[in-house]
């Protein structure tokens, strides 16, 4: 008994108290919760059944059912679109960012840092702003628009179908933008100098520079980048209540706050816990890409 | 003899800097240059504003006739061997040395081939699929000058390509880079701040300080004939001995200062009465056989084997043999050096009298 | 290589850059001080007429801000209580050594750390409602924000305790430390600093929480900050003023916090991001 007390202070039981404390929490409320998750989705879940653990099964009836739902179709699409328009237009804005601020001019990093903000705000309070900012009547972001001659009547970012999506991509492009900016500053940074003065002796202009010096290098950092900001996209909610709460009629929902109200606006936790497992599926797979892109460091 | 690169009036300010003053060097086609001098004294500045990567704030670059104002790099056709070889880590050795013919259009095929015969020169040719990383530091610094000759370029930059390479490693590389500069007939600038690399390789030496040119000429006549007494100091190791004296009455010998009253023949008689530097190699001092006006207290003796080092008690004097010693520390003994190899400097300006 | 644009042009643009970027929070700052027909002027005024800042204390009062605010607080603070405590030494172990095990451990952290809130929140609600923790929302709350919270957190301060030599530690043994003297006493105080940014982080991040409160908390008198904002925000919202003098309410401590300790919480995040 005395050596294990021993151990707790000096040896190994130390180390695993340490670690299987956190991993004890975190078994608890996440990883037993996914698994509770796949339970419920094969499960009949229902108010009078709610409290109990073991409910009647029902197969893949539930996946039926979430497929079988008109808006199903709807909302994978948005959450396509919103994935992909996200990404790229924190990617690309992101990367022409972090090439700017990869000049040496003073104050550089501390205007850089300014960008982070963003990271810190309350989802929701982002959300807020950039509600009133895409307001159809009196939003700035239309004013702007029309002064610069890009349109010639408002649009109605959040109740128009056709743009509802786009103002919710629009809010989470400036809330991603920043993190983006920061890693692929980092990746820049990495790369030599003197390299780019070879190429430069050699006959690279800068685009040939970019192309063949900066890409292959930023390779891995890149696979990062993109693999984050898939998983962080996913994760992303706290916009959707704010600007459009999934309307109108679906045309901005998307899974992960489809997830949601099923169960918490319709009560029904069974398909909750359904969709969010298909969603789990798709930030398993992003992850998987994450592991691998971080592993391979091309480095001379 | 045409002049390949020509450097007239070149200065450079960086901020309140001033990095380069007044330059003006010429470096003829086919020659061998080595720019030396301590850190900071401009020669890297100068190399990076011949090719283009620093700008010059007044003065002319030509080269090969054409000037160079206001040509980017990767239009003046020099290349460069970067002191950390800058090799593009994520390109194979064949892919590096073809980087900048593939970047002008040459075919594939072609550009293999012109691999293939530096690769040759460059004792490459087994290392074409590597990268990099796998590489020796002797081996990624011939993919450097690899990728500078693929180019045949009208100037090789070198700065300081071999300061990353152990002792033996750099002796060796000092002959391949001449014998290959030989071969090509090309015109090399060498940035070192190793003075030995300066003498032992170069046709030319240009010795700077302080963003300017002390002296440039010859090897050895940098060495016989220093104009100051730092390009005196910095040429030749173990570096030159300097001594405060007097010229005596007769203007014809040096009284060294200090209690001795040591006298030292001179080979041309100056100006009497002066206060002077006297500068005396140690490779220039003997032990005197006989009697001696020249003494001096045996401090530490060392022996390498073939050299010894005899080094005097206050520290102010040493001298260097290739016969062994008898001699101990605190013996007194007589010193002569043939009044021919003693220079003399002014002690305030340190220009040579 | 010189540039040919001299810095002070850089400097300007990236000046702009960033007020373009900034420009949401000025927009929120600026809507927050105008009167309530000013703001929707047609041309929009970029400076309020008349500053007027008397919404603050009406929103202050009307939303019941103190509640709201301070059940924030409460529950960032017990979030980032669980998550430094468990957090850190968690990050330790997995930052001292290299083997199978430690590899196995990384990864299901880094996995952890993926997991969306709203994938979480019906498993969470309902087994929360099994073992009778609806009672206490808050702590429900807590005890879910700081899960999702603790993987990022390892992982960053996993980071910080790499920088820390471990031959001081070894050293800290030999004189006669036991492993937990010398985590204490030599490799915490050195990790300090690292672990306060990511605490602050985590506090700032926790204060935002919104999905787990909305969800769990029914009771108006526990809910957060942000539910309170939820309450009257939506697509249909036309009383911006207040809905932006409530916003400003709510994010300007964070906002200060961020100013004053930028540079270290950037450093914090480039060091421990692209592990």
């Amino acid at each position: 008994m005395s050596r294990f007390f021993n151990s707790l202070r000096d040896g190994v039981g130390f180390d695993l108290l340490l670690v299987g404390a956190a991993m004890l929490f975190l078994i608890a409320l996440a990883g037993a919760p996914l698994i509770y998750n796949v339970l419920m989705s094969f499960q009949q879940v229902d108010m009078f059944t709610l409290g109990a653990l073991m409910r009647p099964f029902v197969g893949f009836d539930n996946y039926v059912a979430v497929v079988r739902q008109p808006e199903f179709w709807l909302v994978t699409r948005n959450t396509l679109i919103f994935v992909v328009g996200s990404m790229t237009g924190q990617f690309v804005l992101g990367f022409a960012l972090a090439l700017f601020f990869a000049q040496k001019f003073p104050g550089a990093a501390t205007i850089r840092g300014l960008f982070l903000v963003s990271w810190v705000m309350p989802g929701l309070v982002v959300g807020a702003i950039w509600s009133w900012i895409l307001a159809g009547d009196f939003g700035v972001l239309n004013v702007i628009l029309r002064s610069l001659g890009l349109i010639q009547s408002n649009i109605f970012w959040k109740s128009d179908p056709n743009f509802s999506i786009w103002a919710v991509i629009i809010a989470n492009i400036w809330l991603g933008l920043a993190f983006n900016m920061l890693l692929l500053s980092v990746g820049l940074a990495a790369i030599p100098r003197d390299l780019y003065e070879a190429a430069e002796l050699d006959g690279a202009n800068a685009f040939q520079r970019f192309w063949t010096i900066t890409l292959p290098m930023m390779r891995s950092t890149i696979g990062a980048v993109l693999s984050l900001g898939l998983i962080g996209t996913l994760q992303q909610f706290d916009l959707f209540p704010a600007l459009t709460e999934g309307g109108p009629a679906n045309t901005s929902n998307v899974a992960g706050y489809w997830s949601w109200q099923l169960s918490f606006q319709l009560y029904d936790f069974a398909k909750g816990a359904t969709v969010s497992v298909m969603m789990f599926l798709l930030v398993l797979i992003a992850s998987v890409v994450y592991v691998r892109s971080t592993r391979h460091e091309v480095r001379g | 003899m045409t002049a390949q690169i020509e450097i007239r009036n070149v200065d450079k300010h960086y901020g309140s800097f001033h990095a380069l003053k007044n330059i003006d060097l010429v470096i003829e086609k086919g020659s061998f240059v080595a720019l030396v001098g301590p850190s900071g004294c401009g020669k890297s500045t100068l190399l990076r504003a011949i090719a283009g990567l620093e700008s010059i704030s007044s003065g002319e670059l030509r080269i090969a006739g054409e000037s160079m104002t206001g040509v980017p790099p990767r239009r003046r056709d020099v290349a460069m061997v970067f002191q950390s070889y800058a090799l593009y880590p994520h390109m194979t050795v064949e892919e590096n040395l073809t980087y900048s013919l593939r970047l002008h259009g040459v075919g594939k095929a072609e550009a293999r081939q012109k691999a293939a015969e530096v690769a040759a020169t460059t004792g490459l040719s087994l290392l074409l699929g590597r990268y990099p990383r796998q590489l020796s530091g002797g081996q990624r610094q011939r993919v450097a000058m690899g990728r500078a000759i693929i180019r045949n370029p009208k100037a090789f930059l070198f700065d300081e390509p071999l300061s990353n390479l152990d002792a033996a490693l750099r002796v060796q590389m000092r002959k391949e880079i001449r014998a290959l500069h030989d071969r090509l007939g090309a015109t090399s600038v060498y940035v070192t701040h190793d003075q030995i690399e300066a003498m032992t390789m170069a046709d030319w030496v240009v010795v700077m300080r302080d963003g300017v040119i002390e002296q440039q000429g010859r090897p050895l006549d940098l060495y016989d004939r220093p104009v100051n007494r730092f390009v005196a100091g910095f040429i030749g190791s173990p570096a030159m001995n300097f001594l405060p004296a007097r010229m005596a009455e007769d203007g014809k010998a040096i009284l060294l200062d200090g209690s001795g009253g040591e006298r030292i023949a001179l080979a041309r008689p100056a100006e009497p009465g002066r206060a002077v530097v006297a500068g005396m190699r140690p490779e220039h001092l003997r032990i005197a056989p006989g009697d001696s006006n020249f003494h001096f207290t045996v401090g530490a003796v060392e022996s390498t084997g073939s050299a010894t080092y005899l080094s005097s008690d206050d520290g102010a004097l040493q001298l260097v043999q290739s016969d062994r010693t008898d001699l101990n520390p605190g013996d007194r003994v007589g010193l002569e050096i043939d009044p021919a190899h003693v220079h003399l400097f002014d002690p305030e300006t340190g220009t040579s009298i | 290589m010189t540039r040919p644009y001299t810095p002070w042009l850089l400097v300007t643009v990236a000046l702009a850059l960033a007020a373009i970027y900034l420009f949401p929070l000025y927009w929120m700052y600026v809507t927050s001080l105008k009167s309530g027909s000013e703001i929707f002027a047609n041309p929009p005024t970029f400076w309020p007429r008349s500053p007027d800042p008397s919404v603050y204390p009406a929103v202050w009062v009307r939303r019941t801000m103190p509640v709201y605010l301070w059940n924030s607080v409460v529950i960032a603070s017990g979030v980032t209580a669980i998550t430094v405590i468990l957090g850190t030494g968690c990050a330790y172990v997995l930052a001292r050594y290299r083997n199978g095990w430690i590899d196995v451990g990384l990864f299901c952290v880094l996995m952890l750390q993926v997991l969306p809130a709203s994938v979480m929140i019906t498993p969470l609600f309902v087994g929360f409602n099994q073992v009778g923790l609806l009672g206490s929302p808050r702590l429900a709350v807590v005890l879910a924000a700081a899960a999702k919270a603790m993987p990022f957190f390892v992982v960053l301060v996993r980071a910080t305790f790499m920088s820390v030599p471990r031959e001081l530690e070894e050293a800290a043994l030999v004189d006669g430390n036991s492993r937990i003297g010398a985590f204490f006493f030599i490799v915490l105080p050195l990790a300090r600093n690292g672990i306060l940014v990511c605490a602050i982080l985590t506090f700032m991040s926790a204060f935002g929480e919104y999905i787990y409160s909305k969800s769990i908390i029914q009771d108006p008198g526990l809910q957060p900050a942000s539910v309170g904002l939820s309450g009257f925000l939506g697509p249909n919202s036309t009383d911006w003023n207040s809905i932006m003098a409530y916003s400003a309410i709510y994010v300007t401590p964070i906002l200060a916090i961020f100013v004053l300790l930028q540079r270290r919480i950037v450093a914090g995040l480039t060091s421990g991001a692209l592990k």
